[in-house]
């Protein structure tokens, strides 16, 4: 029972990355911020279909492909694939809808790979601030996961509930402290100052971190992600289409994914484990199928709704050991220009709350070499890894030339 | 004193449990097959695919494993700074609830807690929920 890594193997780089899209994730929030400070309707933003139309559009000019190249359409956020497909004016031969980056792409690939279609548009948009969306409360209902539901009369809900219990646990556990995590977001922040199209670019000293105010104890708001609008489009071709593309093609040469399901409305493997079993299972399949290792991984990127996500992700995926990824991360090692620079465009914590697509193309505008300020030196390798409700997903990506 | 509290989730197997919570009885569902025991409420055992249980009384002797406080509100019932407790039960599940008489902060893994309930009423009425004070 698992995967078939000889399979797996032959797909590995045969799928490339070749245009991403983005929306203007800062001028949005501002924009929206005065309005609301003016007492005004924000006349003329987008909404959630708008955000995925405008990403995709600019993604395709950014491959040089034509629409009518387009015949795979996989749909992410609180969009319906039919309604993209119409207002795209795109007839698709393969289709999905409705869930994260680092699920949809290797699911592309495999599409793309057996022949099922030739070129996938991966398509995200989320209005989700002007929506006024919350993560948490009585509203929360069965059509999420049973834990973030299912303990209201106890008052425990919130996706950072779960974090704040990890963490705990994590403090329990191995000692660990709130003065280190302070750290991830005060790197990631750093790492979003050089990106103008990050929602937040103010410095967070650590005495800003370790003053401010608890959301659920020990977590701090700035250890919790953003919630602002926006949109992400990501095109991906074969290896062969690639070459005619418009930018360099960034290869797809992993992914790997593996479940805590069962156990997870008690949080089992979560609060016993901290996930690491899956995690290592997700990177391993990740790493054989693109004959890779830690040691090859030259730029890491984790899923930040939380902070507690990246120490957790260090420790699962082998770069450090289980208890030791809030040592493993201080004095520089995770920023741009350290050993392991990790989230370099502020991730969800500090550019935008995109649910693991604009990681997806901080990975391609690293490795295309086109990061600008916050350019990673000799990026040939990008990771990217998540561990979210039972599972734990992981890509990784290679430069094509 | 009866507490306002957040709506449970009710329906088949929820309202087995939370009937036996009202006769002060903290049971859960025992897999006549295989022995394992179940929370939350599930119409089929996870190992052995039996739909046949037995509600068992647990011992209510539980640890406690992580906690959290929340520090801003998340429910006009439950005002900050609220306390939450991950308890994992003497018969193996891991149970999610609130301390009673006790603050969490501090208290280390392991630390010995043990069942008590509290009077307590939602939309669907009165009803008693399974807390947890130190042992």
């Amino acid at each position: 029972m698992g995967y078939d890594l000889a399979r797996l193997r032959q797909i590995s780089d045969q799928v490339a990355v070749v245009g991403v899209g983005d929306t203007d994730y800062a001028k949005d929030y501002e924009s929206a911020r005065l309005a609301r400070q003016a007492g005004q309707d924000e006349t003329g933003a987008l909404d959630s279909y708008g955000l995925a139309a405008l990403a995709f559009r600019r993604a395709l000019q950014d491959s040089g492909l034509k629409k009518e190249d387009i015949d795979g359409i996989a749909v992410g956020g609180p969009v319906v694939h039919q309604r993209v497909c119409e207002i795209l004016g795109i007839n698709p031969v393969w289709g999905l809808e409705g869930a994260q980056a680092d699920v949809l792409l290797p699911q592309a690939v495999q599409a793309i790979a057996s022949g099922a279609c030739t070129t996938v548009a991966l398509i995200y948009g989320n209005a989700q601030r002007s929506m006024g969306t919350r993560y948490g409360g009585g509203h929360v209902g069965p059509d999420q996961p049973t834990s973030y539901y299912y303990y209201h009369p106890w008052g425990w809900s919130s996706q950072g509930a779960h974090y704040a219990m990890m963490f705990k646990a994590h403090q329990l556990m191995y000692g660990s402290t709130e003065e280190q995590l302070g750290t991830v977001s005060r790197t990631i922040r750093k790492h979003a100052m050089l990106n103008d199209n990050a929602v937040m670019k103010t410095p967070i000293s650590e005495d800003d971190y370790n003053n401010a105010r608890y959301i659920a104890r020990p977590l701090k708001i700035y250890d919790y992600c953003l919630v602002n609008d926006g949109g992400v489009a990501i095109i991906l071709t074969t290896k062969e289409r690639a070459a005619a593309c418009a930018k360099p093609p960034v290869l797809v040469s992993g992914f790997g994914r593996a479940t805590a399901e069962v156990g997870a409305t008690q949080l089992r493997d979560r609060m016993f484990d901290l996930y690491h079993a899956v995690l290592k299972a997700s990177g391993d399949e990740c790493f054989a199928m693109a004959g890779m290792t830690t040691k090859d991984v030259t730029h890491f990127q984790t899923y930040d709704a939380f902070s507690v996500h990246l120490p957790i992700n260090l420790e699962g995926f082998g770069f450090c050991k289980p208890g030791e990824g809030l040592e493993y991360i201080q004095n520089g090692r995770i920023e741009i220009g350290g050993e392991l620079p990790c989230n370099t465009s502020g991730g969800m914590l500090s550019e935008s709350y995109m649910q693991s697509w604009n990681h997806q193309v901080e990975a391609v505008r690293q490795l295309r070499h086109e990061a600008g300020r916050r350019q990673v030196e000799g990026a040939e390798t990008s990771m990217f890894c998540h561990h979210g409700s039972g599972g734990a997903f992981s890509i990784m990506y290679r430069r094509g030339v | 004193m009866t507490e306002r509290r957040p709506n449970r989730t009710l329906g088949p197997d929820h309202d087995t449990f939370w009937s036996y919570c009202n006769l002060g009885e903290f049971r859960l569902q025992k897999c006549n097959t295989c022995a394992k025991v179940q929370w939350p409420p599930t119409p089929m055992c996870n190992e052995c695919l039996s739909d046949q249980f037995t509600w068992t009384p647990m011992s209510g002797r539980a640890t406690i494993n992580t906690y959290c406080t929340f520090e801003r509100p998340y429910y006009k019932e439950c005002p900050p700074p609220w306390e939450a407790v991950l308890v994992e039960l003497e018969e193996g599940p891991l149970f999610m609830s609130n301390p009673k008489g006790f603050s969490v902060e501090g208290r280390p893994r392991g630390t010995p807690v043990k069942l008590a309930f509290l009077d307590c009423e939602d939309d669907a009425g009165p009803f008693k929920l399974p807390v947890f004070e130190l042992a």
